[in-house]
């Protein structure tokens, strides 16, 4: 079990805990200044790209500088987050099915966790946005579908384990699904996104207009908040090895 | 040991293991079984004796050390060595919908068996079902239901039969037909038995193996045994289970 | 070595073939005689079709039918292969029937094409039963806006997902404490981009706006590739699941 020993491993020198903090911290700051830069700096953006103008809640938007675009900042981040974490359920599944040791398994819900997490929070900050946006608090719109599908997959990934008894089931099952899961998701992206609905306009940003301040902002916001996706990952997987440990010392007492 | 003991060995087990996380269902089990010998498997509930009939009969992979029955081993021999093992259970192991012969034939397209009538026809004598052939299984008794069962397991012609509690829910007169068709094909197979009933178990077996959180506890042939401490050590056993 | 070489000859004769044969046989013989699959999906699709009829009740005249009839179809179908995909496994796991088939020297792959396509014949049928049912119900005298031989393309490659990927997470189900719950809870989230081409492709052939060859093809391209990528990631990862 060299597992329960992440804690004291050691990184140029500065113990694992320490590293944690040092994260935290500079997650912290990072997405403080993304926040400040959002909210006093960044130019306003010209209005979403609607074809004419439209009236959207009494105003006409097709000229307006949206100050909800400022979600953007926050959005974005946590999106490109949360399916990177999701990644790593698919990546601890593989290596869990290869391996059969409970310590990926540990790792790829801790992983699939954080993506509950963030996936819940892109719906969030995407649904305001949309608020903003468009004057209504749900679009099906590729993205936000997407994430939509995405937090069932998620919550359907935490329904299987617990509906599962024996330990070795539940970490194969879920390993196989976090798998089906990671691979649907790109999938129902590409397909929402390439067929189009007849139901709403596409509309979407195209990613290039960023000015200096917009990027660094974003830039920010992006390190920051894989630094504090990270963090709430090791955080949560030390106290889960903590309490297998215990766990595992529990059975060897009784036994 | 040479090769020509090798080759004598039912089953050859080496610091069989299989544990998940702090669990250990296995751990560190060693001991060689010649063939023809009946072995019985004992131990308390949660022993590791289930999980040291699915690693020999290939239905899960041990986590550590290695496995061979009739010199096939359990992870990188498992399709060939399927062909050689019976498994007879407390579950029938058969579709009820289907009828006694039906639930045959599948099996032997299964097994791939070459000549497949014949040996049901054969089987389904010897297992004194011939009349009940085209009733489906969901109408026979539980006595016949393992009767058909047993005649699964040896459509095959396998070296090894497995028996997993195999008298557990038997009524009296069904266990006497049991006992007389393992009888019968006793001196044919390798069998290896779990059993909760230590009396039915050594009255059958040729070696007896007594299983505790994975561990060996005892290992030993039939005319080693001194029934009383037997027994106790049995005991104690199932006490350390409960505890 | 003479054993050696016995055993050789003895798994010479295994054919896959044979046991594959065998399983979709045995399938097959079990629901004919019990007829369970097929009358409780044929019901179970009427059933939401006399429920369509209730939600449409009060929609008036001007409401155009065919604007949503695919969408109708492919929930019909969705929710009756979940019926399907639960039975076709359960009656493997009653008896520990699963447990003799994977004794057997059958290489796990055997059993997920044999189970898959014996899911993916049951569905047709049940398909081949809706569809002129709902057609007769909610369709009669519309006329069609693209050609009718476009028509099975989507449905067919709607089904082979269906059953591909439904073997593979309805096998997990039945190994649950929740059973048929847990199947539309896996199941529905997974089959969305899939139900989405198939809507999109079957609504373009049912309308024919103009335009709809593009929407249609793109659409059927789409679902390929979903029913390529997801049968081959169910294919590989069926023997850890039905090993666990």
């Amino acid at each position: 079990m060299t597992d329960t020993t992440v804690s004291q491993r050691r990184f140029l020198g500065i113990p694992g805990n320490t590293w944690t903090l040092i994260l935290l911290g500079f997650g912290a700051v990072l997405t403080t200044i993304d926040f400040v830069l959002a909210f006093f700096y960044t130019p306003l953006v010209v209005g979403a790209q609607v074809a004419e103008t439209r009236i959207i809640n009494g105003i006409a938007v097709s000229n307006q500088l949206l100050f909800s675009q400022k979600i953007f900042y926050f959005h974005v981040p946590v999106a490109i987050g949360s399916f990177l974490v999701f990644f790593f359920t698919a990546y601890y599944g593989v290596r869990f099915l290869m391996t059969k040791e409970k310590k990926f398994d540990t790792r790829a819900r801790i992983a699939t966790e954080v993506t509950l997490l963030f996936v819940i929070l892109t719906l969030i900050t995407g649904d305001i946005w949309t608020r903003f946006e468009w004057g209504v608090w749900w679009v099906w719109e590729p993205r936000l579908t997407t994430y939509f599908i995405m937090t069932l997959l998620v919550v359907a990934y935490f329904v299987l384990r617990s509906s599962i008894e024996d330990e070795e089931r539940r970490a194969t099952y879920a390993a196989v699904f976090g798998i089906i899961a990671f691979l649907d998701a790109p999938i129902s992206f590409a397909i929402t996104r390439l067929i189009p609905s007849s139901v709403h306009p596409v509309v979407l940003r195209s990613g290039g207009g960023l000015t200096g301040t917009q990027l660094l902002a974003f830039l920010l916001g992006l390190f920051g908040m894989l630094m504090v996706a990270w963090v709430v990952y090791q955080v949560r997987l030390r106290e889960e090895l903590a309490r297998e440990r215990i766990e595992g010392l529990k059975a060897a007492l009784e036994g | 040991m040479t090769d020509i003991h090798t080759t004598e060995l039912a089953l050859e087990v080496r610091d069989l293991s299989r544990t998940f996380g702090a669990r250990k269902a296995l751990d560190g089990v060693t001991f060689d079984l010649p063939k023809g010998a009946f072995l019985s498997i004992f131990g308390p509930n949660g022993a590791g004796k289930t999980t040291m009939l699915k690693v020999l009969s290939t239905l899960t992979n041990p986590s550590k050390g290695t496995a061979k029955v009739m010199g096939l081993d359990v992870v990188a021999d498992s399709v060939k060595l399927r062909e050689q093992i019976g498994f007879i259970s407390h579950n029938p192991l058969l579709y009820p919908d289907l009828t006694a012969e039906e639930n045959l034939e599948f099996f032997a397209d299964l097994y791939c068996i070459p000549d497949a009538p014949a040996r049901i026809e054969e089987l389904l004598t010897a297992v004194e079902l011939e009349h009940r052939r085209l009733d489906a299984v969901r109408t026979f008794s539980r006595g016949m239901t393992q009767r058909l069962s047993i005649a699964r397991a040896l459509l095959a012609r396998p070296d090894v039969i497995f028996l997993d509690e195999p008298y557990s829910g038997l009524d009296p007169h069904a266990m006497d037909i049991l006992d007389s068709l393992v009888a019968q094909v006793r001196d044919q197979h390798t069998f290896v038995m779990i059993s909760h009933d230590l009396a039915k178990g050594l009255e059958l077996c040729s070696h007896a193996l007594i299983l505790a959180k994975g561990k060996v506890v005892l290992f030993e042939e039939k005319e080693a045994i001194d029934p009383e401490a037997f027994s106790a050590t049995y005991r104690q056993t199932v006490g350390m289970g409960v505890s | 070595m003479a054993e050696t070489v016995a055993e050789t000859a003895k798994s010479a004769h295994i054919s896959s073939m044979r046991q594959f044969k065998a399983i979709m046989k045995k399938d097959i013989v079990m629901e004919l005689r019990t007829k369970e699959m097929l009358t409780s999906m044929g019901l179970y699709a009427v059933l939401v079709l006399v429920v369509y009829q209730i939600a449409l009740s009060q929609a008036g005249s001007s409401f155009d039918v065919l604007r949503i009839a695919a969408g109708l179809l492919w929930l019909a179908i969705i929710f009756t292969s979940l019926l399907g995909l639960n039975r076709s496994l359960v009656h493997e796991k009653d008896q520990g029937c699963l447990d003799a088939l994977l004794l057997a020297p059958v290489d796990r792959p055997v059993i997920f094409f044999a189970k898959a396509i014996g899911n993916l014949l049951f569905l047709s049928i049940v398909v081949v039963i809706i569809l002129p049912l709902f057609y007769f119900f909610f369709l009669a005298g519309k006329p069609l806006g693209g050609p009718l031989w476009m028509l099975p393309l989507p449905l067919i490659v709607g089904c082979i997902g269906i059953a591909g990927v439904g073997t593979l997470l309805a096998t997990m189900s039945v190994n649950t404490n929740g059973k048929d719950l847990i199947l539309p809870v896996l199941f529905i989230p997974v089959m969305f981009p899939l139900l989405y081409a198939s809507v999109a492709a079957t609504t373009a052939v049912l309308i024919g706006d103009p335009g709809y060859a593009t929407v249609y093809w793109n659409s059927i391209a789409l679902g390929a590739g979903y029913d390529a990528i997801m049968l081959l990631a169910a294919y590989g990862l069926y023997e850890f699941i039905i090993g666990a």
